[in-house]
């Protein structure tokens, strides 16, 4: 017997700050949109168990807030549990699903993800997203998440020479993707006009080198999937999308600890030896404190399980996990895309735009679709699931982002400053 | 109490306030709105609706010991910088750790060594903003910077320096503040060199953008903060 998992539905409750509506609220509105786009779906007779993705208990001042969800969306007594890894928790939801489904033990999977960030000004925000990383350490220096990207950013600038420039680039193509996508923040707080690099730089500095346009959005959102086993999908949908191929990586949790890492010394030779001789060569060269190895971990391990050698040919878009525009350049270089240190090749010949050879982010992504972190690279997959099975025209009443006869995609998901990541590897039947 | 030692050595007591304070964040609602506000899933699907918002406050003390990577902080109270090093495979920690992380070494204990006030800035970035309890303290510039001999890098906030002069590779004397209070910010660094401008990562508009930058940061936090207001980076 086959184990093959499908996405057989998927919905989104837009992201924007604040939404009013209460956490479980969002959550019906995502369900309410799967239902009334697969009508096959017999709710909640065919969801066998549920995995709630949401990031953090300070930001709702709510702990097992899943309990509320769960009976909320009339789904007792049926299995669930939440996962939590930082930003990676919506991928590590997906990822636990399909593996939930491999077992055999459940046939479908239903996976909610939702936050909402607005209940606390920016600056403590900031500070609980911050809770996040050591608090003995990288916190009470004055760190948080856009510093500690940012310190990273500025190594690998020093390293590999990418500029502002490209940085604010990434910014530019995200943001007017984002502007198509009716379920954006960007669009919902700034409407339809295009950016340029320009308004990039007029935006405010945060962490230098970033600025507020390169840096991921405070929102509130929701966003559920239904993974099923390929003997249920075909019950619910004649063009399901299958997860080909997943995988998981792991890094320090302090930043500060990679540039000698054993760990890490020796995993890349190949890397290893693309060291620029600008600086003293640390003891593991990759990815040290530039560059990204839980993702190069777990991007290796999907495409393995997928058989893709060649990921510029064999993908047709990807979503990444771009909370600041330097992780979406360095996560070029990670996920294979490039060599370690021509990222920056890929922007400036606009490879990732629409319209490149490898479309990133159409949906705009965290820092122009939003980041309601439990609901984000749901959110993501759901935009991928549009795109393979072609709804995306119809979901977004415009085909401005709309690819035709796409292939596979693929979904990079992380936790912290990359402590941990997922990647998933979706492909139409 | 909720932390109950055998024997309390030596101590800086807190300020019982402090408890008090935490108190008056115990999810009371202290105030309330009604909105009106957008509804809807889709932006294209969006009607209007009225929402109670409460205002909730919630605050607590936490009692934390620092393990037994203690003798770290108390190293910083005495101005002493500590890391460790494992006596397998010879790597030396700062950030310290009380095991070894290094495949094969088995999760060895680590020995105390007393580390020299030098290192080199190994990545850095010029905070225009952050969490709330740093804000009064903007402008500032974090580095992270590699003790000298240690296979790992310490955050520190850099002082004595222009913000566009700083780079990768810049070497740093570490200092102690004056008062310490047993945590990584008793540590701060300064140039043990004079910066080179070959190496600058800014472009000249890049550094006129920058110094723009930090003015309006700087006067926003003297702005709101008044006499609180410490940035550590002045144009």
């Amino acid at each position: 017997m086959s184990n093959r998992v499908a996405v057989v539905g998927t919905g989104i409750s837009r992201f924007d700050n604040p939404r009013f509506e209460l956490h479980e609220e969002l959550c019906a509105e995502a369900v309410r949109e799967m239902l009334a786009d697969n009508p096959n779906i017999d709710y909640p007779k065919d969801i066998d168990a549920v995995m709630y993705s949401y990031f953090s208990d300070h930001l709702a001042g709510q702990l097992c807030f899943h309990w509320i969800i769960h009976d909320y969306l009339g789904l007792l007594p049926k299995p669930a549990y939440r996962v939590e890894s930082g930003g990676a928790t919506p991928v590590d939801a997906l990822i636990n699903a399909f593996m939930y489904i491999k077992s055999g033990i459940f046939k479908n999977v239903l996976v909610v993800g939702f936050e909402k960030m607005s209940e606390l000004n920016t600056p403590k925000v900031n500070e609980m997203i911050a809770a996040a990383s050591d608090t003995d350490w990288d916190f009470p220096v004055g760190g948080y998440y856009t510093g500690y990207y940012a310190v990273l950013e500025t190594r690998h600038m020093h390293l590999y020479g990418e500029t502002q420039e490209d940085l604010a680039k990434i910014a530019v193509k995200n943001h007017n993707n984002a502007t198509f996508n009716p379920y954006s923040q960007w669009r919902s707080q700034h409407g339809t006009t295009f950016i340029t690099v320009e308004d990039v730089f007029k935006s405010r500095l945060i962490s230098w080198p970033y600025r507020a346009y390169n840096c991921a959005m405070i929102s509130d959102g929701a966003s559920c999937m239904l993974l099923s086993s390929e003997e249920t999908a075909k019950k619910f949908t004649d063009s399901p999308v299958w997860v080909t191929g997943v995988g998981l990586g792991t890094d320090t949790m302090r930043p500060g600890d990679r540039v000698d890492n054993p760990m890490y010394k020796g995993l890349y030779p190949e890397d290893e030896a693309l060291y620029p001789d600008v600086s003293t060569k640390t003891a593991s060269p990759y990815p040290e404190m530039a560059n990204f190895g839980s993702m190069r971990t777990s991007g290796d391990m999907a495409y393995n399980m997928a058989g893709i050698d060649d990921p510029v040919k064999q993908l047709d878009f990807a979503e990444l996990f771009n909370p600041y525009d330097g992780v979406e350049l360095a996560v070029y270089e990670d996920l294979r895309f490039c060599k370690l240190g021509d990222g920056k090749k890929l922007v400036r010949e606009g490879v990732t735009e629409w319209g490149g050879q490898l479309p990133c982010q159409i949906s705009g992504a965290h820092t122009a679709a939003g980041h309601p972190v439990g609901a984000t690279s749901i959110a993501q997959a759901a935009q991928i699931y549009w795109q393979l099975t072609e709804q995306t025209a119809n979901k977004w009443k415009t085909n401005a982002r709309a690819l035709s006869g796409a292939q596979r995609a693929l979904l990079q998901g992380h936790g912290g400053t990359g402590c941990q990541s997922g990647v998933m590897i979706f492909e139409r039947g | 109490m909720t932390y109950r030692p055998k024997k309390i050595v030596e101590a800086f007591e807190y300020n019982k306030k402090w408890d008090e304070w935490a108190k008056q964040g115990d999810w009371s609602t202290i105030g309330w709105r009604w909105v009106e506000g957008p509804r809807g899933h889709r932006l294209d699907q969006l009607s209007s609706a009225n929402y109670l918002v409460i205002q909730r406050p919630h605050a607590s003390v936490y009692h934390h010991s620092y393990g037994m990577i203690s003798k770290f902080f108390k190293g910083l109270l005495e101005k002493k910088l500590y890391g460790t090093k494992c006596p397998k495979c010879g790597l030396t920690f700062c950030p310290p750790r009380a095991h070894c992380w290094t495949p094969g070494c088995g999760l060895q204990e680590t020995e105390w060594v007393e580390l020299p006030l030098r290192g080199e800035v190994h990545t850095f970035s010029i905070m225009a903003f952050s969490a709330t309890p740093f804000l009064k303290t903007l402008p500032f510039i974090i580095a992270y910077v590699r003790v000298e001999g240690c296979c790992t890098t310490v955050p520190t906030r850099l002082t004595n320096i222009n913000p566009w002069e700083v780079y990768p590779g810049l070497k740093v004397n570490i200092h102690f503040v004056d008062n310490t209070k047993g945590d990584i910010m008793d540590l701060y660094c300064t140039p043990s060199e004079t910066p080179d401008p070959s190496k600058c990562m800014m472009t000249a508009e890049g550094i006129e953008r920058l110094k723009n930058d930090v003015r309006k940061v700087r006067d926003w936090v003297v702005g709101k903060f008044g006499e609180e207001a410490k940035p550590s980076v002045n144009i």
